[in-house]
This record gives structure tokens, C-alpha cells and sequence, in this order.
């Protein structure tokens, strides 16, 4: 992610946006919230080391974010993949949907977002174009053929779904 | 400063050489076993089938408008859209060609005429409604590459022959159901003793030579589909819109979904089914790239553009 971090801003002149989120669906089993608290616990020592701000949100689908803002792209990536393999270590790693980055452009309303999908194991871009459900995707596709020799770029459109209202 | 054909690539170059070549190998072949074959009887043949090659070739604009049942616009008809023409005629140095529009929900685009100066470009109206003003120019920029590089001209020269062999075939047929005496005059008495009938044989190669030209044909055709991609990326300076037009055009721009991940998480099993397996015998006949490899080579187009000039 780093180096598309490279590619991005000087190809596409996008930056990082200061925050990433990891996106997981909830299992209602004491085991689960158990780890919740420890995925919880171990962010937020991170966060405190590395003076980045953790929240947790759940959305209208019922799936849970963790939501890290740094303005060092490094840390969040760290402490976005250290909570992943947390809960992948105790079991749960079916449970993970997605982890997302936000990227800016000139104008900070129009983001740009990397997601990547831990079922297909790649990144595809989703750029909401402000309507409601609507993406922009010339500039989708831009940015596949741009990143796609740095990032495993999923080749398979149909699967770029979107995440529509995402709170980063 | 006269640009001949938008965008040079070298490989494309070669491939479609070679694919020429071949068309232009078999088709001496061709010649040379009919005329070993037999010595009468070819020349008019010849004669009718360059007729209707010239007659093509001539009406090709006005013959493909009426075929389509596009009809011709004038500069007040669709202001948005002959303004878009002329200003990528101008910057592709090309004369401004006559703009039709077709009146159909299938979103679609054309170019037809022998030259630049016979030309016709046509859209329908499905294609204007989908696309917005720079997919529209990406498309419209394609459409005018084909003109520049005279597809129509080279094309018909291609089909030529296999239209030749196309026509040999139905009059083999007739030939042989009508006992042999209906063909070249009748001429080849001699032949008919003890031999395989000069019909048969007739019939035979211009199967093969009609079946392997039209492979050839379709190979060639998507070249020149290749290398109007690349004159339109390099006219407009913005591949990605062509590359988002022809996922549009293709019924393709739903395959980048607008439904959220969160809703259709549930069905998992999605994830697993692997993407659909092409036969690569399909793409033979195809006289257009798949839109996946015409994307990949759009891209390849929008790195190269997005790297600085050398010195």
C-alpha cells in the first residue's frame, strides 16, 4: 500500500486522507465480544504509541468498523493489519470484510477509496460520485490501470463493490 | 503537418503484416489453382464480383447509412454533436465527415466511406443518451481513427477475395447439381473421364479458401479495432473515457457494480465461483477484441501517456 501510496500521488495527485477503517461483521457469541475487547484493547495501545485516533461504529448493515485516523498512512496500515490478524488468529477471520483507505485529491469532498476485500485477497477503487449509489467510474478505471503494477488489483469487475456511506 | 494514421504501434504493426500477408498468400493460391484448374470462364467471374466490390466501394457510405437506416444530420438538427465532430476533426487534421444518427435504444457507432473525404460518421441515439460529452468524444474519436486509417478501403480489399471464393462456391454447387456442363462453358469435357469433376474441386478449395480468409478477416479487423483504440486514446489524450464508454457501449459498466459489498455479502458463495472460462477458438471469429483485452491495451495506453516525455 505504501508504494501505490508513491504512485497515487504522483500519478493521480491523490494523498492519503488521514484515516482507514477495517470493516467485519459481528457474531453475537460471548467468545466474540471477548475478542472485541481484546482487538479493542491492543488498538488503542497502538494508537497511543503511534498518536493516532481509534473509534469503533456500526452502520445500517450491521457490520462493525474500526476506524483508525492518522495522518501517516504507515500507522494506520499497521494497526488496521494488526487488528485483522487479531481477529483472524482467534478464528474469526471469515468475519472480515474489508479493509478501506481514503484518499484526497485537491477537493477533500471528493474522496477516493481503496478497499480491500480479505475474501478475494485484492484492491479494487470505489470513487462515489455524490448521488446516492452512484460511483465515477472512468475514474475508477483510471486508477486500475495506473496502480494495477503495484497493487494485486482485482481483475474481476463485477466484484468492485462499492461502500457507499463509508464513515472515514 | 499532416498526420497519416493516428497512432503507430509497432507490434499492431507487424501482427497485422502478417495477417495480410497470410490473407494475400492465400488468395495468389487461390488464383493459381483456379487457373490451373480451369482457363475459361474465371474472367467474368472476376469481372462481376470486382463489380460489386467497386460498387461497395463507392456507395460504401450512402450503402451502410441506408443499410442501417441512420439518417443524416445537419448542423442544426444536433449542434452538441457535430461541434464534438469538428473539433476532433480539426485536432486529427481529417476533413469533417457527414454525421448521421440512428434512431435505436442499442447504443452503438459507426464509420463508413472509401476516404476521408467520402466519409460518414453515425450514432445512435441509445449511445448519445448513455455516454457523457467525453466518453462520447473517445467514442466519436475511435469512429474517426477508423476513418483516418481508410478501415473501409482496406477492409473491402480484404473481403475481396473471399467474397471471390464465397461466390465460386454457390456456382460450384449449382455446377454439380446441374451434372458439371453449367460451369466455365462447359469447356472441360476432357477432364471428365476417370477424374475427381474440376467442380468438386472448384468447390473444395473455395471452401477452404473462404473458411481460412474469414478467420484472417476477423483477425485483421481486430487489429484495426486495436489500432482505432489507440488513435482515439492518443486524439483525445484520455483513454480512461474510451475505456468507460466501452464498458458502457458493452453493457459492460454494470459489471463494476452499484450495489454496496455489505449487501451482498451474504451470498459468500459469490465469491468463490471463478470468472467464466472464453474459448480462444470464439475469439477467432470475433471481428472485435474482447472488451477485457481492449481495456488491458487502453490501459497500457493511459501508463505510457502518464510517464514524462524523454528528453
Amino acid at each position: 500500500m505504501s508504494t501505490a501510496a508513491i504512485t497515487l500521488d504522483v500519478s493521480c495527485g491523490l494523498r492519503f486522507g488521514g484515516a482507514g477503517a477495517l470493516v467485519y461483521k459481528p457474531v453475537s457469541a460471548g467468545e466474540f465480544s471477548a475478542v472485541e475487547e481484546d482487538v479493542d484493547g491492543l488498538l488503542r495501545a497502538a494508537a497511543k504509541e503511534s498518536g493516532s485516533e481509534v473509534e469503533s461504529k456500526t452502520d445500517e448493515f450491521g457490520y462493525e468498523w474500526i476506524v483508525v485516523r492518522d495522518k501517516d498512512l504507515e500507522d494506520v496500515v499497521t494497526s488496521v493489519h494488526a487488528a485483522a490478524s487479531e481477529l483472524e488468529a482467534r478464528g474469526f477471520g471469515g468475519q472480515l470484510l474489508a479493509a478501506v483507505f481514503r484518499f484526497e485529491g485537491k477537493d477533500a469532498d471528493k474522496p477516493v477509496y481503496w478497499v480491500y476485500g480479505y475474501k478475494t485477497g485484492t484492491f479494487w477503487p470505489f470513487v462515489p460520485a455524490g448521488k446516492e449509489q452512484q460511483r465515477d467510474n472512468a475514474e475508477e478505471l483510471e486508477l486500475k490501470a495506473k496502480l494495477e503494477h503495484e497493487l494485486p488489483v482485482e481483475q474481476d469487475l463485477t466484484r468492485w463493490f462499492g461502500l457507499f456511506g463509508a464513515p472515514i | 503537418m499532416k498526420r497519416k494514421a493516428l497512432g503507430r504501434d509497432a507490434g499492431l504493426t507487424v501482427r497485422m503484416l502478417i495477417t495480410t500477408g497470410l490473407l494475400g498468400l492465400l488468395y495468389v493460391v487461390f488464383a493459381v489453382v483456379l487457373f490451373n484448374v480451369f482457363n475459361v470462364g474465371l474472367a467474368p467471374m472476376i469481372v462481376i464480383v470486382v463489380a460489386i466490390a467497386l460498387f461497395q466501394y463507392y456507395t460504401s457510405d450512402k450503402l451502410a447509412l441506408a443499410a442501417a437506416g441512420a439518417k443524416v444530420v445537419s448542423p442544426d438538427e444536433a449542434p452538441e454533436l457535430h461541434a464534438m465532430v469538428e473539433r476532433l476533426c480539426a485536432l486529427a487534421g481529417l476533413p469533417k465527415p457527414k454525421v448521421a444518427i440512428m434512431d435505436t435504444d442499442v447504443p452503438n457507432a459507426f464509420a463508413t466511406g472509401r476516404s476521408p473525404k467520402h466519409a460518414a460518421v453515425c450514432v445512435t441515439t441509445g449511445i448519445w443518451r448513455r455516454l457523457d460529452a467525453r466518453e462520447m468524444e473517445g467514442v466519436l474519436a475511435h469512429e474517426l481513427s477508423h476513418i483516418a486509417n481508410r478501415d473501409v478501403l482496406i477492409m473491402t480489399v480484404a473481403s475481396f477475395f473471399a467474397m471471390l471464393a464465397g461466390l465460386l462456391t454457390r456456382f460450384g454447387l449449382y455446377a454439380g447439381m446441374w451434372g458439371g456442363g453449367g460451369f466455365g462453358g462447359g469447356s472441360n469435357r476432357d477432364n471428365n473421364n476417370n477424374q475427381i469433376p474440376v467442380w468438386l474441386i472448384v468447390l473444395v478449395v473455395s471452401i477452404v479458401v473462404y473458411a481460412v480468409s474469414f478467420v484472417l478477416i476477423r483477425t485483421l479487423s481486430r487489429y484495426r479495432e486495436y489500432t482505432a483504440d489507440r488513435g482515439s486514446a492518443l486524439l483525445t489524450g484520455a483513454p480512461e473515457y474510451l475505456m468507460s464508454a466501452l464498458q458502457k457501449i458493452s453493457g459492460e459498466m454494470a459489471r463494476i457494480p452499484q450495489r454496496d459489498l455489505r449487501e451482498v455479502q451474504s451470498m459468500s458463495a459469490f465469491f468463490i465461483v471463478p470468472p467464466s472460462i472464453k474459448a480462444a477458438t470464439a475469439e477467432l471469429l470475433m471481428d472485435h477484441p474482447p472488451l477485457e483485452k481492449r481495456l488491458a491495451a487502453l490501459a497500457e495506453i493511459a501508463r505510457e501517456m502518464g510517464r514524462p516525455v524523454g528528453p
